[in-house]
């Protein structure tokens, strides 16, 4: 635009020109910029390049909201994004996007959004400029050497992933944590193991039968809408699939099973040993590859004692293991209610171990290939990276740290001692975008623009057929004049270290354009130059590659009884259930989904302790009442719910809430009970055993049918004999559509 | 418009589904939706927040039973007799059933709530006066009123910035429901229209059926018959009209398709296709 006009400027320009510029300016809509304190009426008598007033123009874009980096497309108009939709040209999420995608947009616009750099002086984070920032930054960096410099995050991945590997680098340090709470680490130590792989493509569209072991995988998953695509296809293949979960609390994705199967926590290994062992010894399938003590641990395994120790009977546990052999091709899929064990590893395993006696791997269960750029590939988080973080900074073995994109001070346990090992470490900043609870433990912190300002390309980890790197560009101007974006900060901070290497980059964009330029001509295909490329990949947002084939191996390596070495303990086992929506408790800031009921509980805007009927009855306590849950590390208190979807030996806690910062939205809601799990970690991988917590339940209050919101849960949740949703024989449909 | 032009008709698409015919529609949008794909997942609900500037009021007015989710889903236990929910919960996404013979639209006092020759339920929020008979009237519990403005609960600067420019925010006192998102159907007729066409199958899409994961909800125009919506409807011997005429239409009554509440006569316009389990 040729520079900004007032009003009467504007009027002035209409006077003198003729009527052709009078009616082009006839529906002319003002603009108010965005400035703090400005209002300005900016005509479009020169409109940008791309704008037409009152159109809405599709830009292709990438997702951050969680790891899985789905292609989006957003919409924008007027220099505003209004709407979020899945990009058709990612063949990851073929142009469909979950809720927490499409709540992006309030991620964006939030009010609460850190819109300063700030310092900590004399106890509290004041504002400071980015200069006086970025100085405090390498005065304090340039204090610190080698490995007593970590660098903290998310999973990540694409060219920002590069620039913090090149950073560490610069820093002479290798400390990168990588943290998730909702991660698959312990399987992809056994993929690893087992199939030369970890994360190998699960085809859940070419299986004929799915065996879930607690995997929620269209629900908080690593890649929930890819998977819910994939399902779509199972169920609707000429041969509909049968899709069994098994699990402790029924989670999103258990909801949609032909048979849910409530099994006693951390049993699952034993059941998977015991489905082994029908498969083996009764219904004769091969043994080849099984080691020889794996081989006696399944025969120990008989069905009369698998079914004692994990609830589940026996007639059913010899029909999923009939089904198996009669519906091959088949996939057994594991989640983290079985990862999560201090036998997490051995559970696994003995899941995992059912793919190659049912002879999956190939079938179902593929080879990724070789991602052609290492250094871009996603880097997943775990739990054992905070574990060892929080020991690190206990032994005082950091002086300076930055934290992007997780927030160890809210999913920490306090057994971790968090707040003692972030008080141990001398210089912490924040690059954030929110004042979640580590930005507020920080001494810097540097506010981040929000995904759909921000440059940057996304490796998804879980790929579909199609290998691609997904490209992130800004859909808007930031909406904070001082906000920055990531790349560009770690350029700035790269330039401080070496800037002879890094000077020649002006910002990130420039860094990325280059770099998308030294791109192999086999990526670059068709296009004719640089820019056509470069032009190519914004509009369509997907950059193919080709991954080198591989093929995957089928071993099976020794491992351990896949039950509690303990004992079977006391108390009721704690499950704390991550849920499409709040998530690990990023969101719980965005308030679409605040107000999304859970899928199962329908309860919005607050926490709640699932407990079966039976179990409740026993102890005497009733649906809402207000329950203590107490662990060995303390406890928390809030209503229960009852529900049947829960094991009788188990309560289910909703991660989430309880957030003590984050904005209006999420502060001061529910309860986090990440923070009374024990410190148990599993035996082999070191990951924190999340669902190994014991808990005892106490009544502290009467019933009160209003301290807690769902949404409509009259008569009992039954349909009271009304036609809503109907159910039918699957052999009916086979009559008729022929399934 | 005049009463007389509302009343006319009104007994013009009232009588039409009474026939069985209809006439003098220029679309009839319709959708199916297969609840054995439906896995609950909320993505559509949200869909519909970011389309259609849906406020949100927090939990003490949620607790009111003032939520205003266009879109929701309703989650059923189907099994009260097992220890525990053996065959998974029973979701249902429940939306204006943009009913042919709707119940809404005789008791507004002001004419608010009308038939559109596309055949839907049209919610005029400049005429409503908030008397809620209509919210009493609809069977589905689709209907949602605004007890107060929402401005600046719901969009605290810079929030606003969100809402979408094609549609309004209402205010204290009005009614509103799902509309079919026909601020797209407005776009997407007037882009046929422009290049002098007719609308395509699958040129419009609303919001809930643009996000579902697994694309259980398929929308489209029932009088375009090779659409992908005419087709299910047809395939599950589902017709418009009134109950005796869809009861004598289906010869196959184990076909999946259905209508709720298809006893009342209201016609509406969702079909849905019976979930299906597997008992092992």
């Amino acid at each position: 635009m040729s520079g900004n006009m007032n009003r009467r400027s504007f009027l002035k320009v209409m006077g003198w020109s003729g009527a052709g510029a009078t009616l082009a300016a006839c529906d002319m809509p003002t603009t108010i910029t965005l400035e703090e304190g400005k209002e300005e009426v900016v005509s479009y008598l020169m409109p940008e390049e791309y704008v037409i007033p009152g159109v809405g123009v599709w830009y292709a874009s990438t997702c951050t909201q969680c790891e899985a980096a789905c292609g989006i497309h957003g919409r924008v108009r007027e220099g505003r994004v209004l709407k979020l939709e899945g990009n058709p040209d990612a063949t990851l999420n073929n142009g469909k996007l979950c809720m927490m995608g499409q709540a992006g947009v309030q991620g964006h616009y939030n009010p609460d959004r850190i819109t300063t750099p700030m310092l900590r002086t004399g106890g509290s984070l004041a504002p400071i400029s980015w200069d006086k920032a970025m100085a405090v930054l390498q005065e304090k960096l340039g204090a610190v050497s080698g490995d007593r410099f970590a660098w903290f995050t998310g999973s990540i991945s694409g060219h920002q992933s590069a620039l913090i590997a090149n950073h560490l680098g610069a820093m002479g340090s290798k400390k990168h944590y990588v943290h998730e709470i909702v991660n698959n680490a312990v399987s992809q130590a056994v993929n690893r193991d087992t199939l030369g792989e970890a994360v190998p493509r699960l085809r859940l569209d070419k299986a004929k039968m799915i065996v879930s072991f607690g995997a929620d995988f269209m629900g908080a998953s690593q890649s929930s809408v890819h998977y819910a695509g994939q399902y779509a296809k199972f169920r609707t293949n000429k041969e509909r699939g049968l899709f069994v979960q098994i699990e402790s609390k029924m989670s999103m994705t258990g909801g949609s099973a032909d048979l849910w199967l409530a099994i006693k926590p951390g049993t699952e290994g034993v059941l998977a040993l015991g489905i082994a062992n029908v498969l083996l010894n009764q219904l004769k399938l091969g043994d080849a590859g099984i080691p020889s003590d794996v081989r006696a641990m399944i025969n120990d395994f008989g069905i009369s004692k698998v079914a004692e120790i994990t609830s589940v009977a026996g007639d059913r546990i010899q029909n999923v293991a009939k089904l198996l052999v009669d519906r091959s091709p088949s996939l057994v899929l594991v989640g983290p209610s079985v990862e999560g064990h201090a036998h997490g590893y051995d559970a696994t395993s003995a899941v995992m171990l059912l793919n190659h006696i049912l002879g999956n791997v190939g079938k179902t269960i593929e080879s990724s290939g070789n991602f052609p750029f290492p250094q871009l590939m996603a880097k997943q988080g775990s739990t054992a990276d905070l574990l060892a973080f929080a020991e690190d900074a206990k032994a005082k073995k950091l002086d300076a740290a930055i934290f992007y994109g997780s927030n160890p001070a809210y999913t920490a346990p306090e057994s971790l001692g968090l707040t003692e090992a972030m008080a141990a470490i001398g210089f912490k900043v924040a690059i954030a975008q929110f004042p979640d609870e580590t930005a507020m433990m920080a001494d810097l912190v540097l506010p981040v623009d929000s995904y759909l300002e921000d440059w940057g390309t996304q490796v998804p980890p879980i790929q579909s057929e199609n290998t691609a790197i997904h490209v992130q560009q800004p859909l808007m101007e930031r909406i904070h004049e001082q906000t920055r974006g990531l790349g560009d900060i770690l350029l700035s901070m790269l330039k401080q270290r070496k800037n002879d290497e890094y000077n020649q980059f002006e910002d990130y964009y420039a860094y990325l354009r280059n770099a998308f330029a030294a791109m192999p001509s086999e990526v670059k295909k068709s296009a004719k130059n640089n820019d056509e490329f470069w032009n190519g990949a914004l509009q369509t947002g997907v950059i193919d590659v080709k991954p080198e084939p591989k093929t995957l191996t089928s071993t099976v390596a020794s491992f351990g009884v896949p039950m509690s070495k303990s004992g079977d303990g006391n108390g009721l086992h704690l499950v704390p259930s991550a849920r499409l929506g709040l998530f690990d408790g990023r969101h719980a800031n965005l308030p679409w989904l605040q107000e999304s009921p859970d899928q199962i509980a329908k309860v919005v805007w607050d926490s709640w302790v699932e407990m079966h009927p039976d179990t409740a009855a026993k102890m005497g306590i009733s649906n809402l009442q207000l329950v203590r849950v107490t662990s060995a590390q303390g406890s928390v208190e809030l209503r229960v719910v009852l529900l049947k979807g829960v094991h009788k030996d188990a309560v289910a806690i909703p991660l989430g809430q309880g957030h003590e910062s984050l904005g209006r939205y999420a502060k001061g809601l529910g309860v986090n009970p990440l923070k009374i799990l024990d410190k148990t970690a599993d035996s082999k991988t070191g990951e924190l055993a999340m669902y190994s917590t014991r808990v005892t339940v106490t009544a502290i209050g009467e019933p009160d049918a209003l301290s807690i919101v769902r949404m409509g849960t009259g008569a009992g949740d039954s349909q009271a004999g009304r036609k809503l949703v109907v159910t039918v024989p699957v052999e009916q449909v086979k009559r008729t559509e022929g399934v | 418009m005049s009463l007389d032009n509302i009343l006319n008709h009104w007994s013009d698409f009232r009588k039409g589904s009474e026939e069985g015919g209809h006439h003098n529609y220029e679309h009839r949008w319709a959708m199916a939706i297969n609840l054995d794909l439906c896995n609950g997942c909320n993505a559509c609900s949200i869909a519909c927040y970011s389309e259609n500037n849906i406020a949100v009021v927090g939990k003490e007015r949620f607790e009111k039973g003032q939520a205003m989710h266009w879109l929701r889903i309703e989650r059923y236990w189907d099994q009260p007799d097992k220890v525990y929910p053996e065959q998974g919960a029973s979701f249902l996404p429940m939306m204006c059933q943009q009913c042919g013979a709707a119940t809404c639209e005789p008791v507004c006092p002001v004419a608010a709530t009308y038939h559109t020759p596309d055949g839907l339920n049209a919610q005029v929020y400049n005429r409503c006066i908030g008397s809620r008979y209509c919210s009493n009237n609809c069977p589905f519990r689709v209907r949602y009123f605004n007890f107060y403005s929402y401005y600046e609960s719901s969009w605290p600067e810079p929030m606003e910035q969100q809402l979408n420019p094609d549609l309004t925010v209402r205010d204290k006192g009005v009614m509103e429901k799902c509309t079919f998102c026909v601020q797209r159907i407005r776009t997407v007729k007037d882009k046929a229209f422009m290049e002098d066409r007719k609308v395509r199958d699958g040129e419009m899409v609303t919001a809930c059926a643009q996000a579902c994961p697994t694309s259980a909800i398929v929308f489209g125009d029932t009088m375009d018959e090779d659409s992908m919506v005419s087709k299910l409807w047809k395939k599950h011997q589902v017709e418009r009209g009134v109950y005796q005429k869809t009861k004598l239409a289906k010869k196959n009554t184990d076909l999946r398709g259905y209508r709720i509440f298809e006893e009342l006569n209201v016609d509406p316009s969702v079909m849905y296709l019976e979930r299906v389990r597997e008992d092992i």
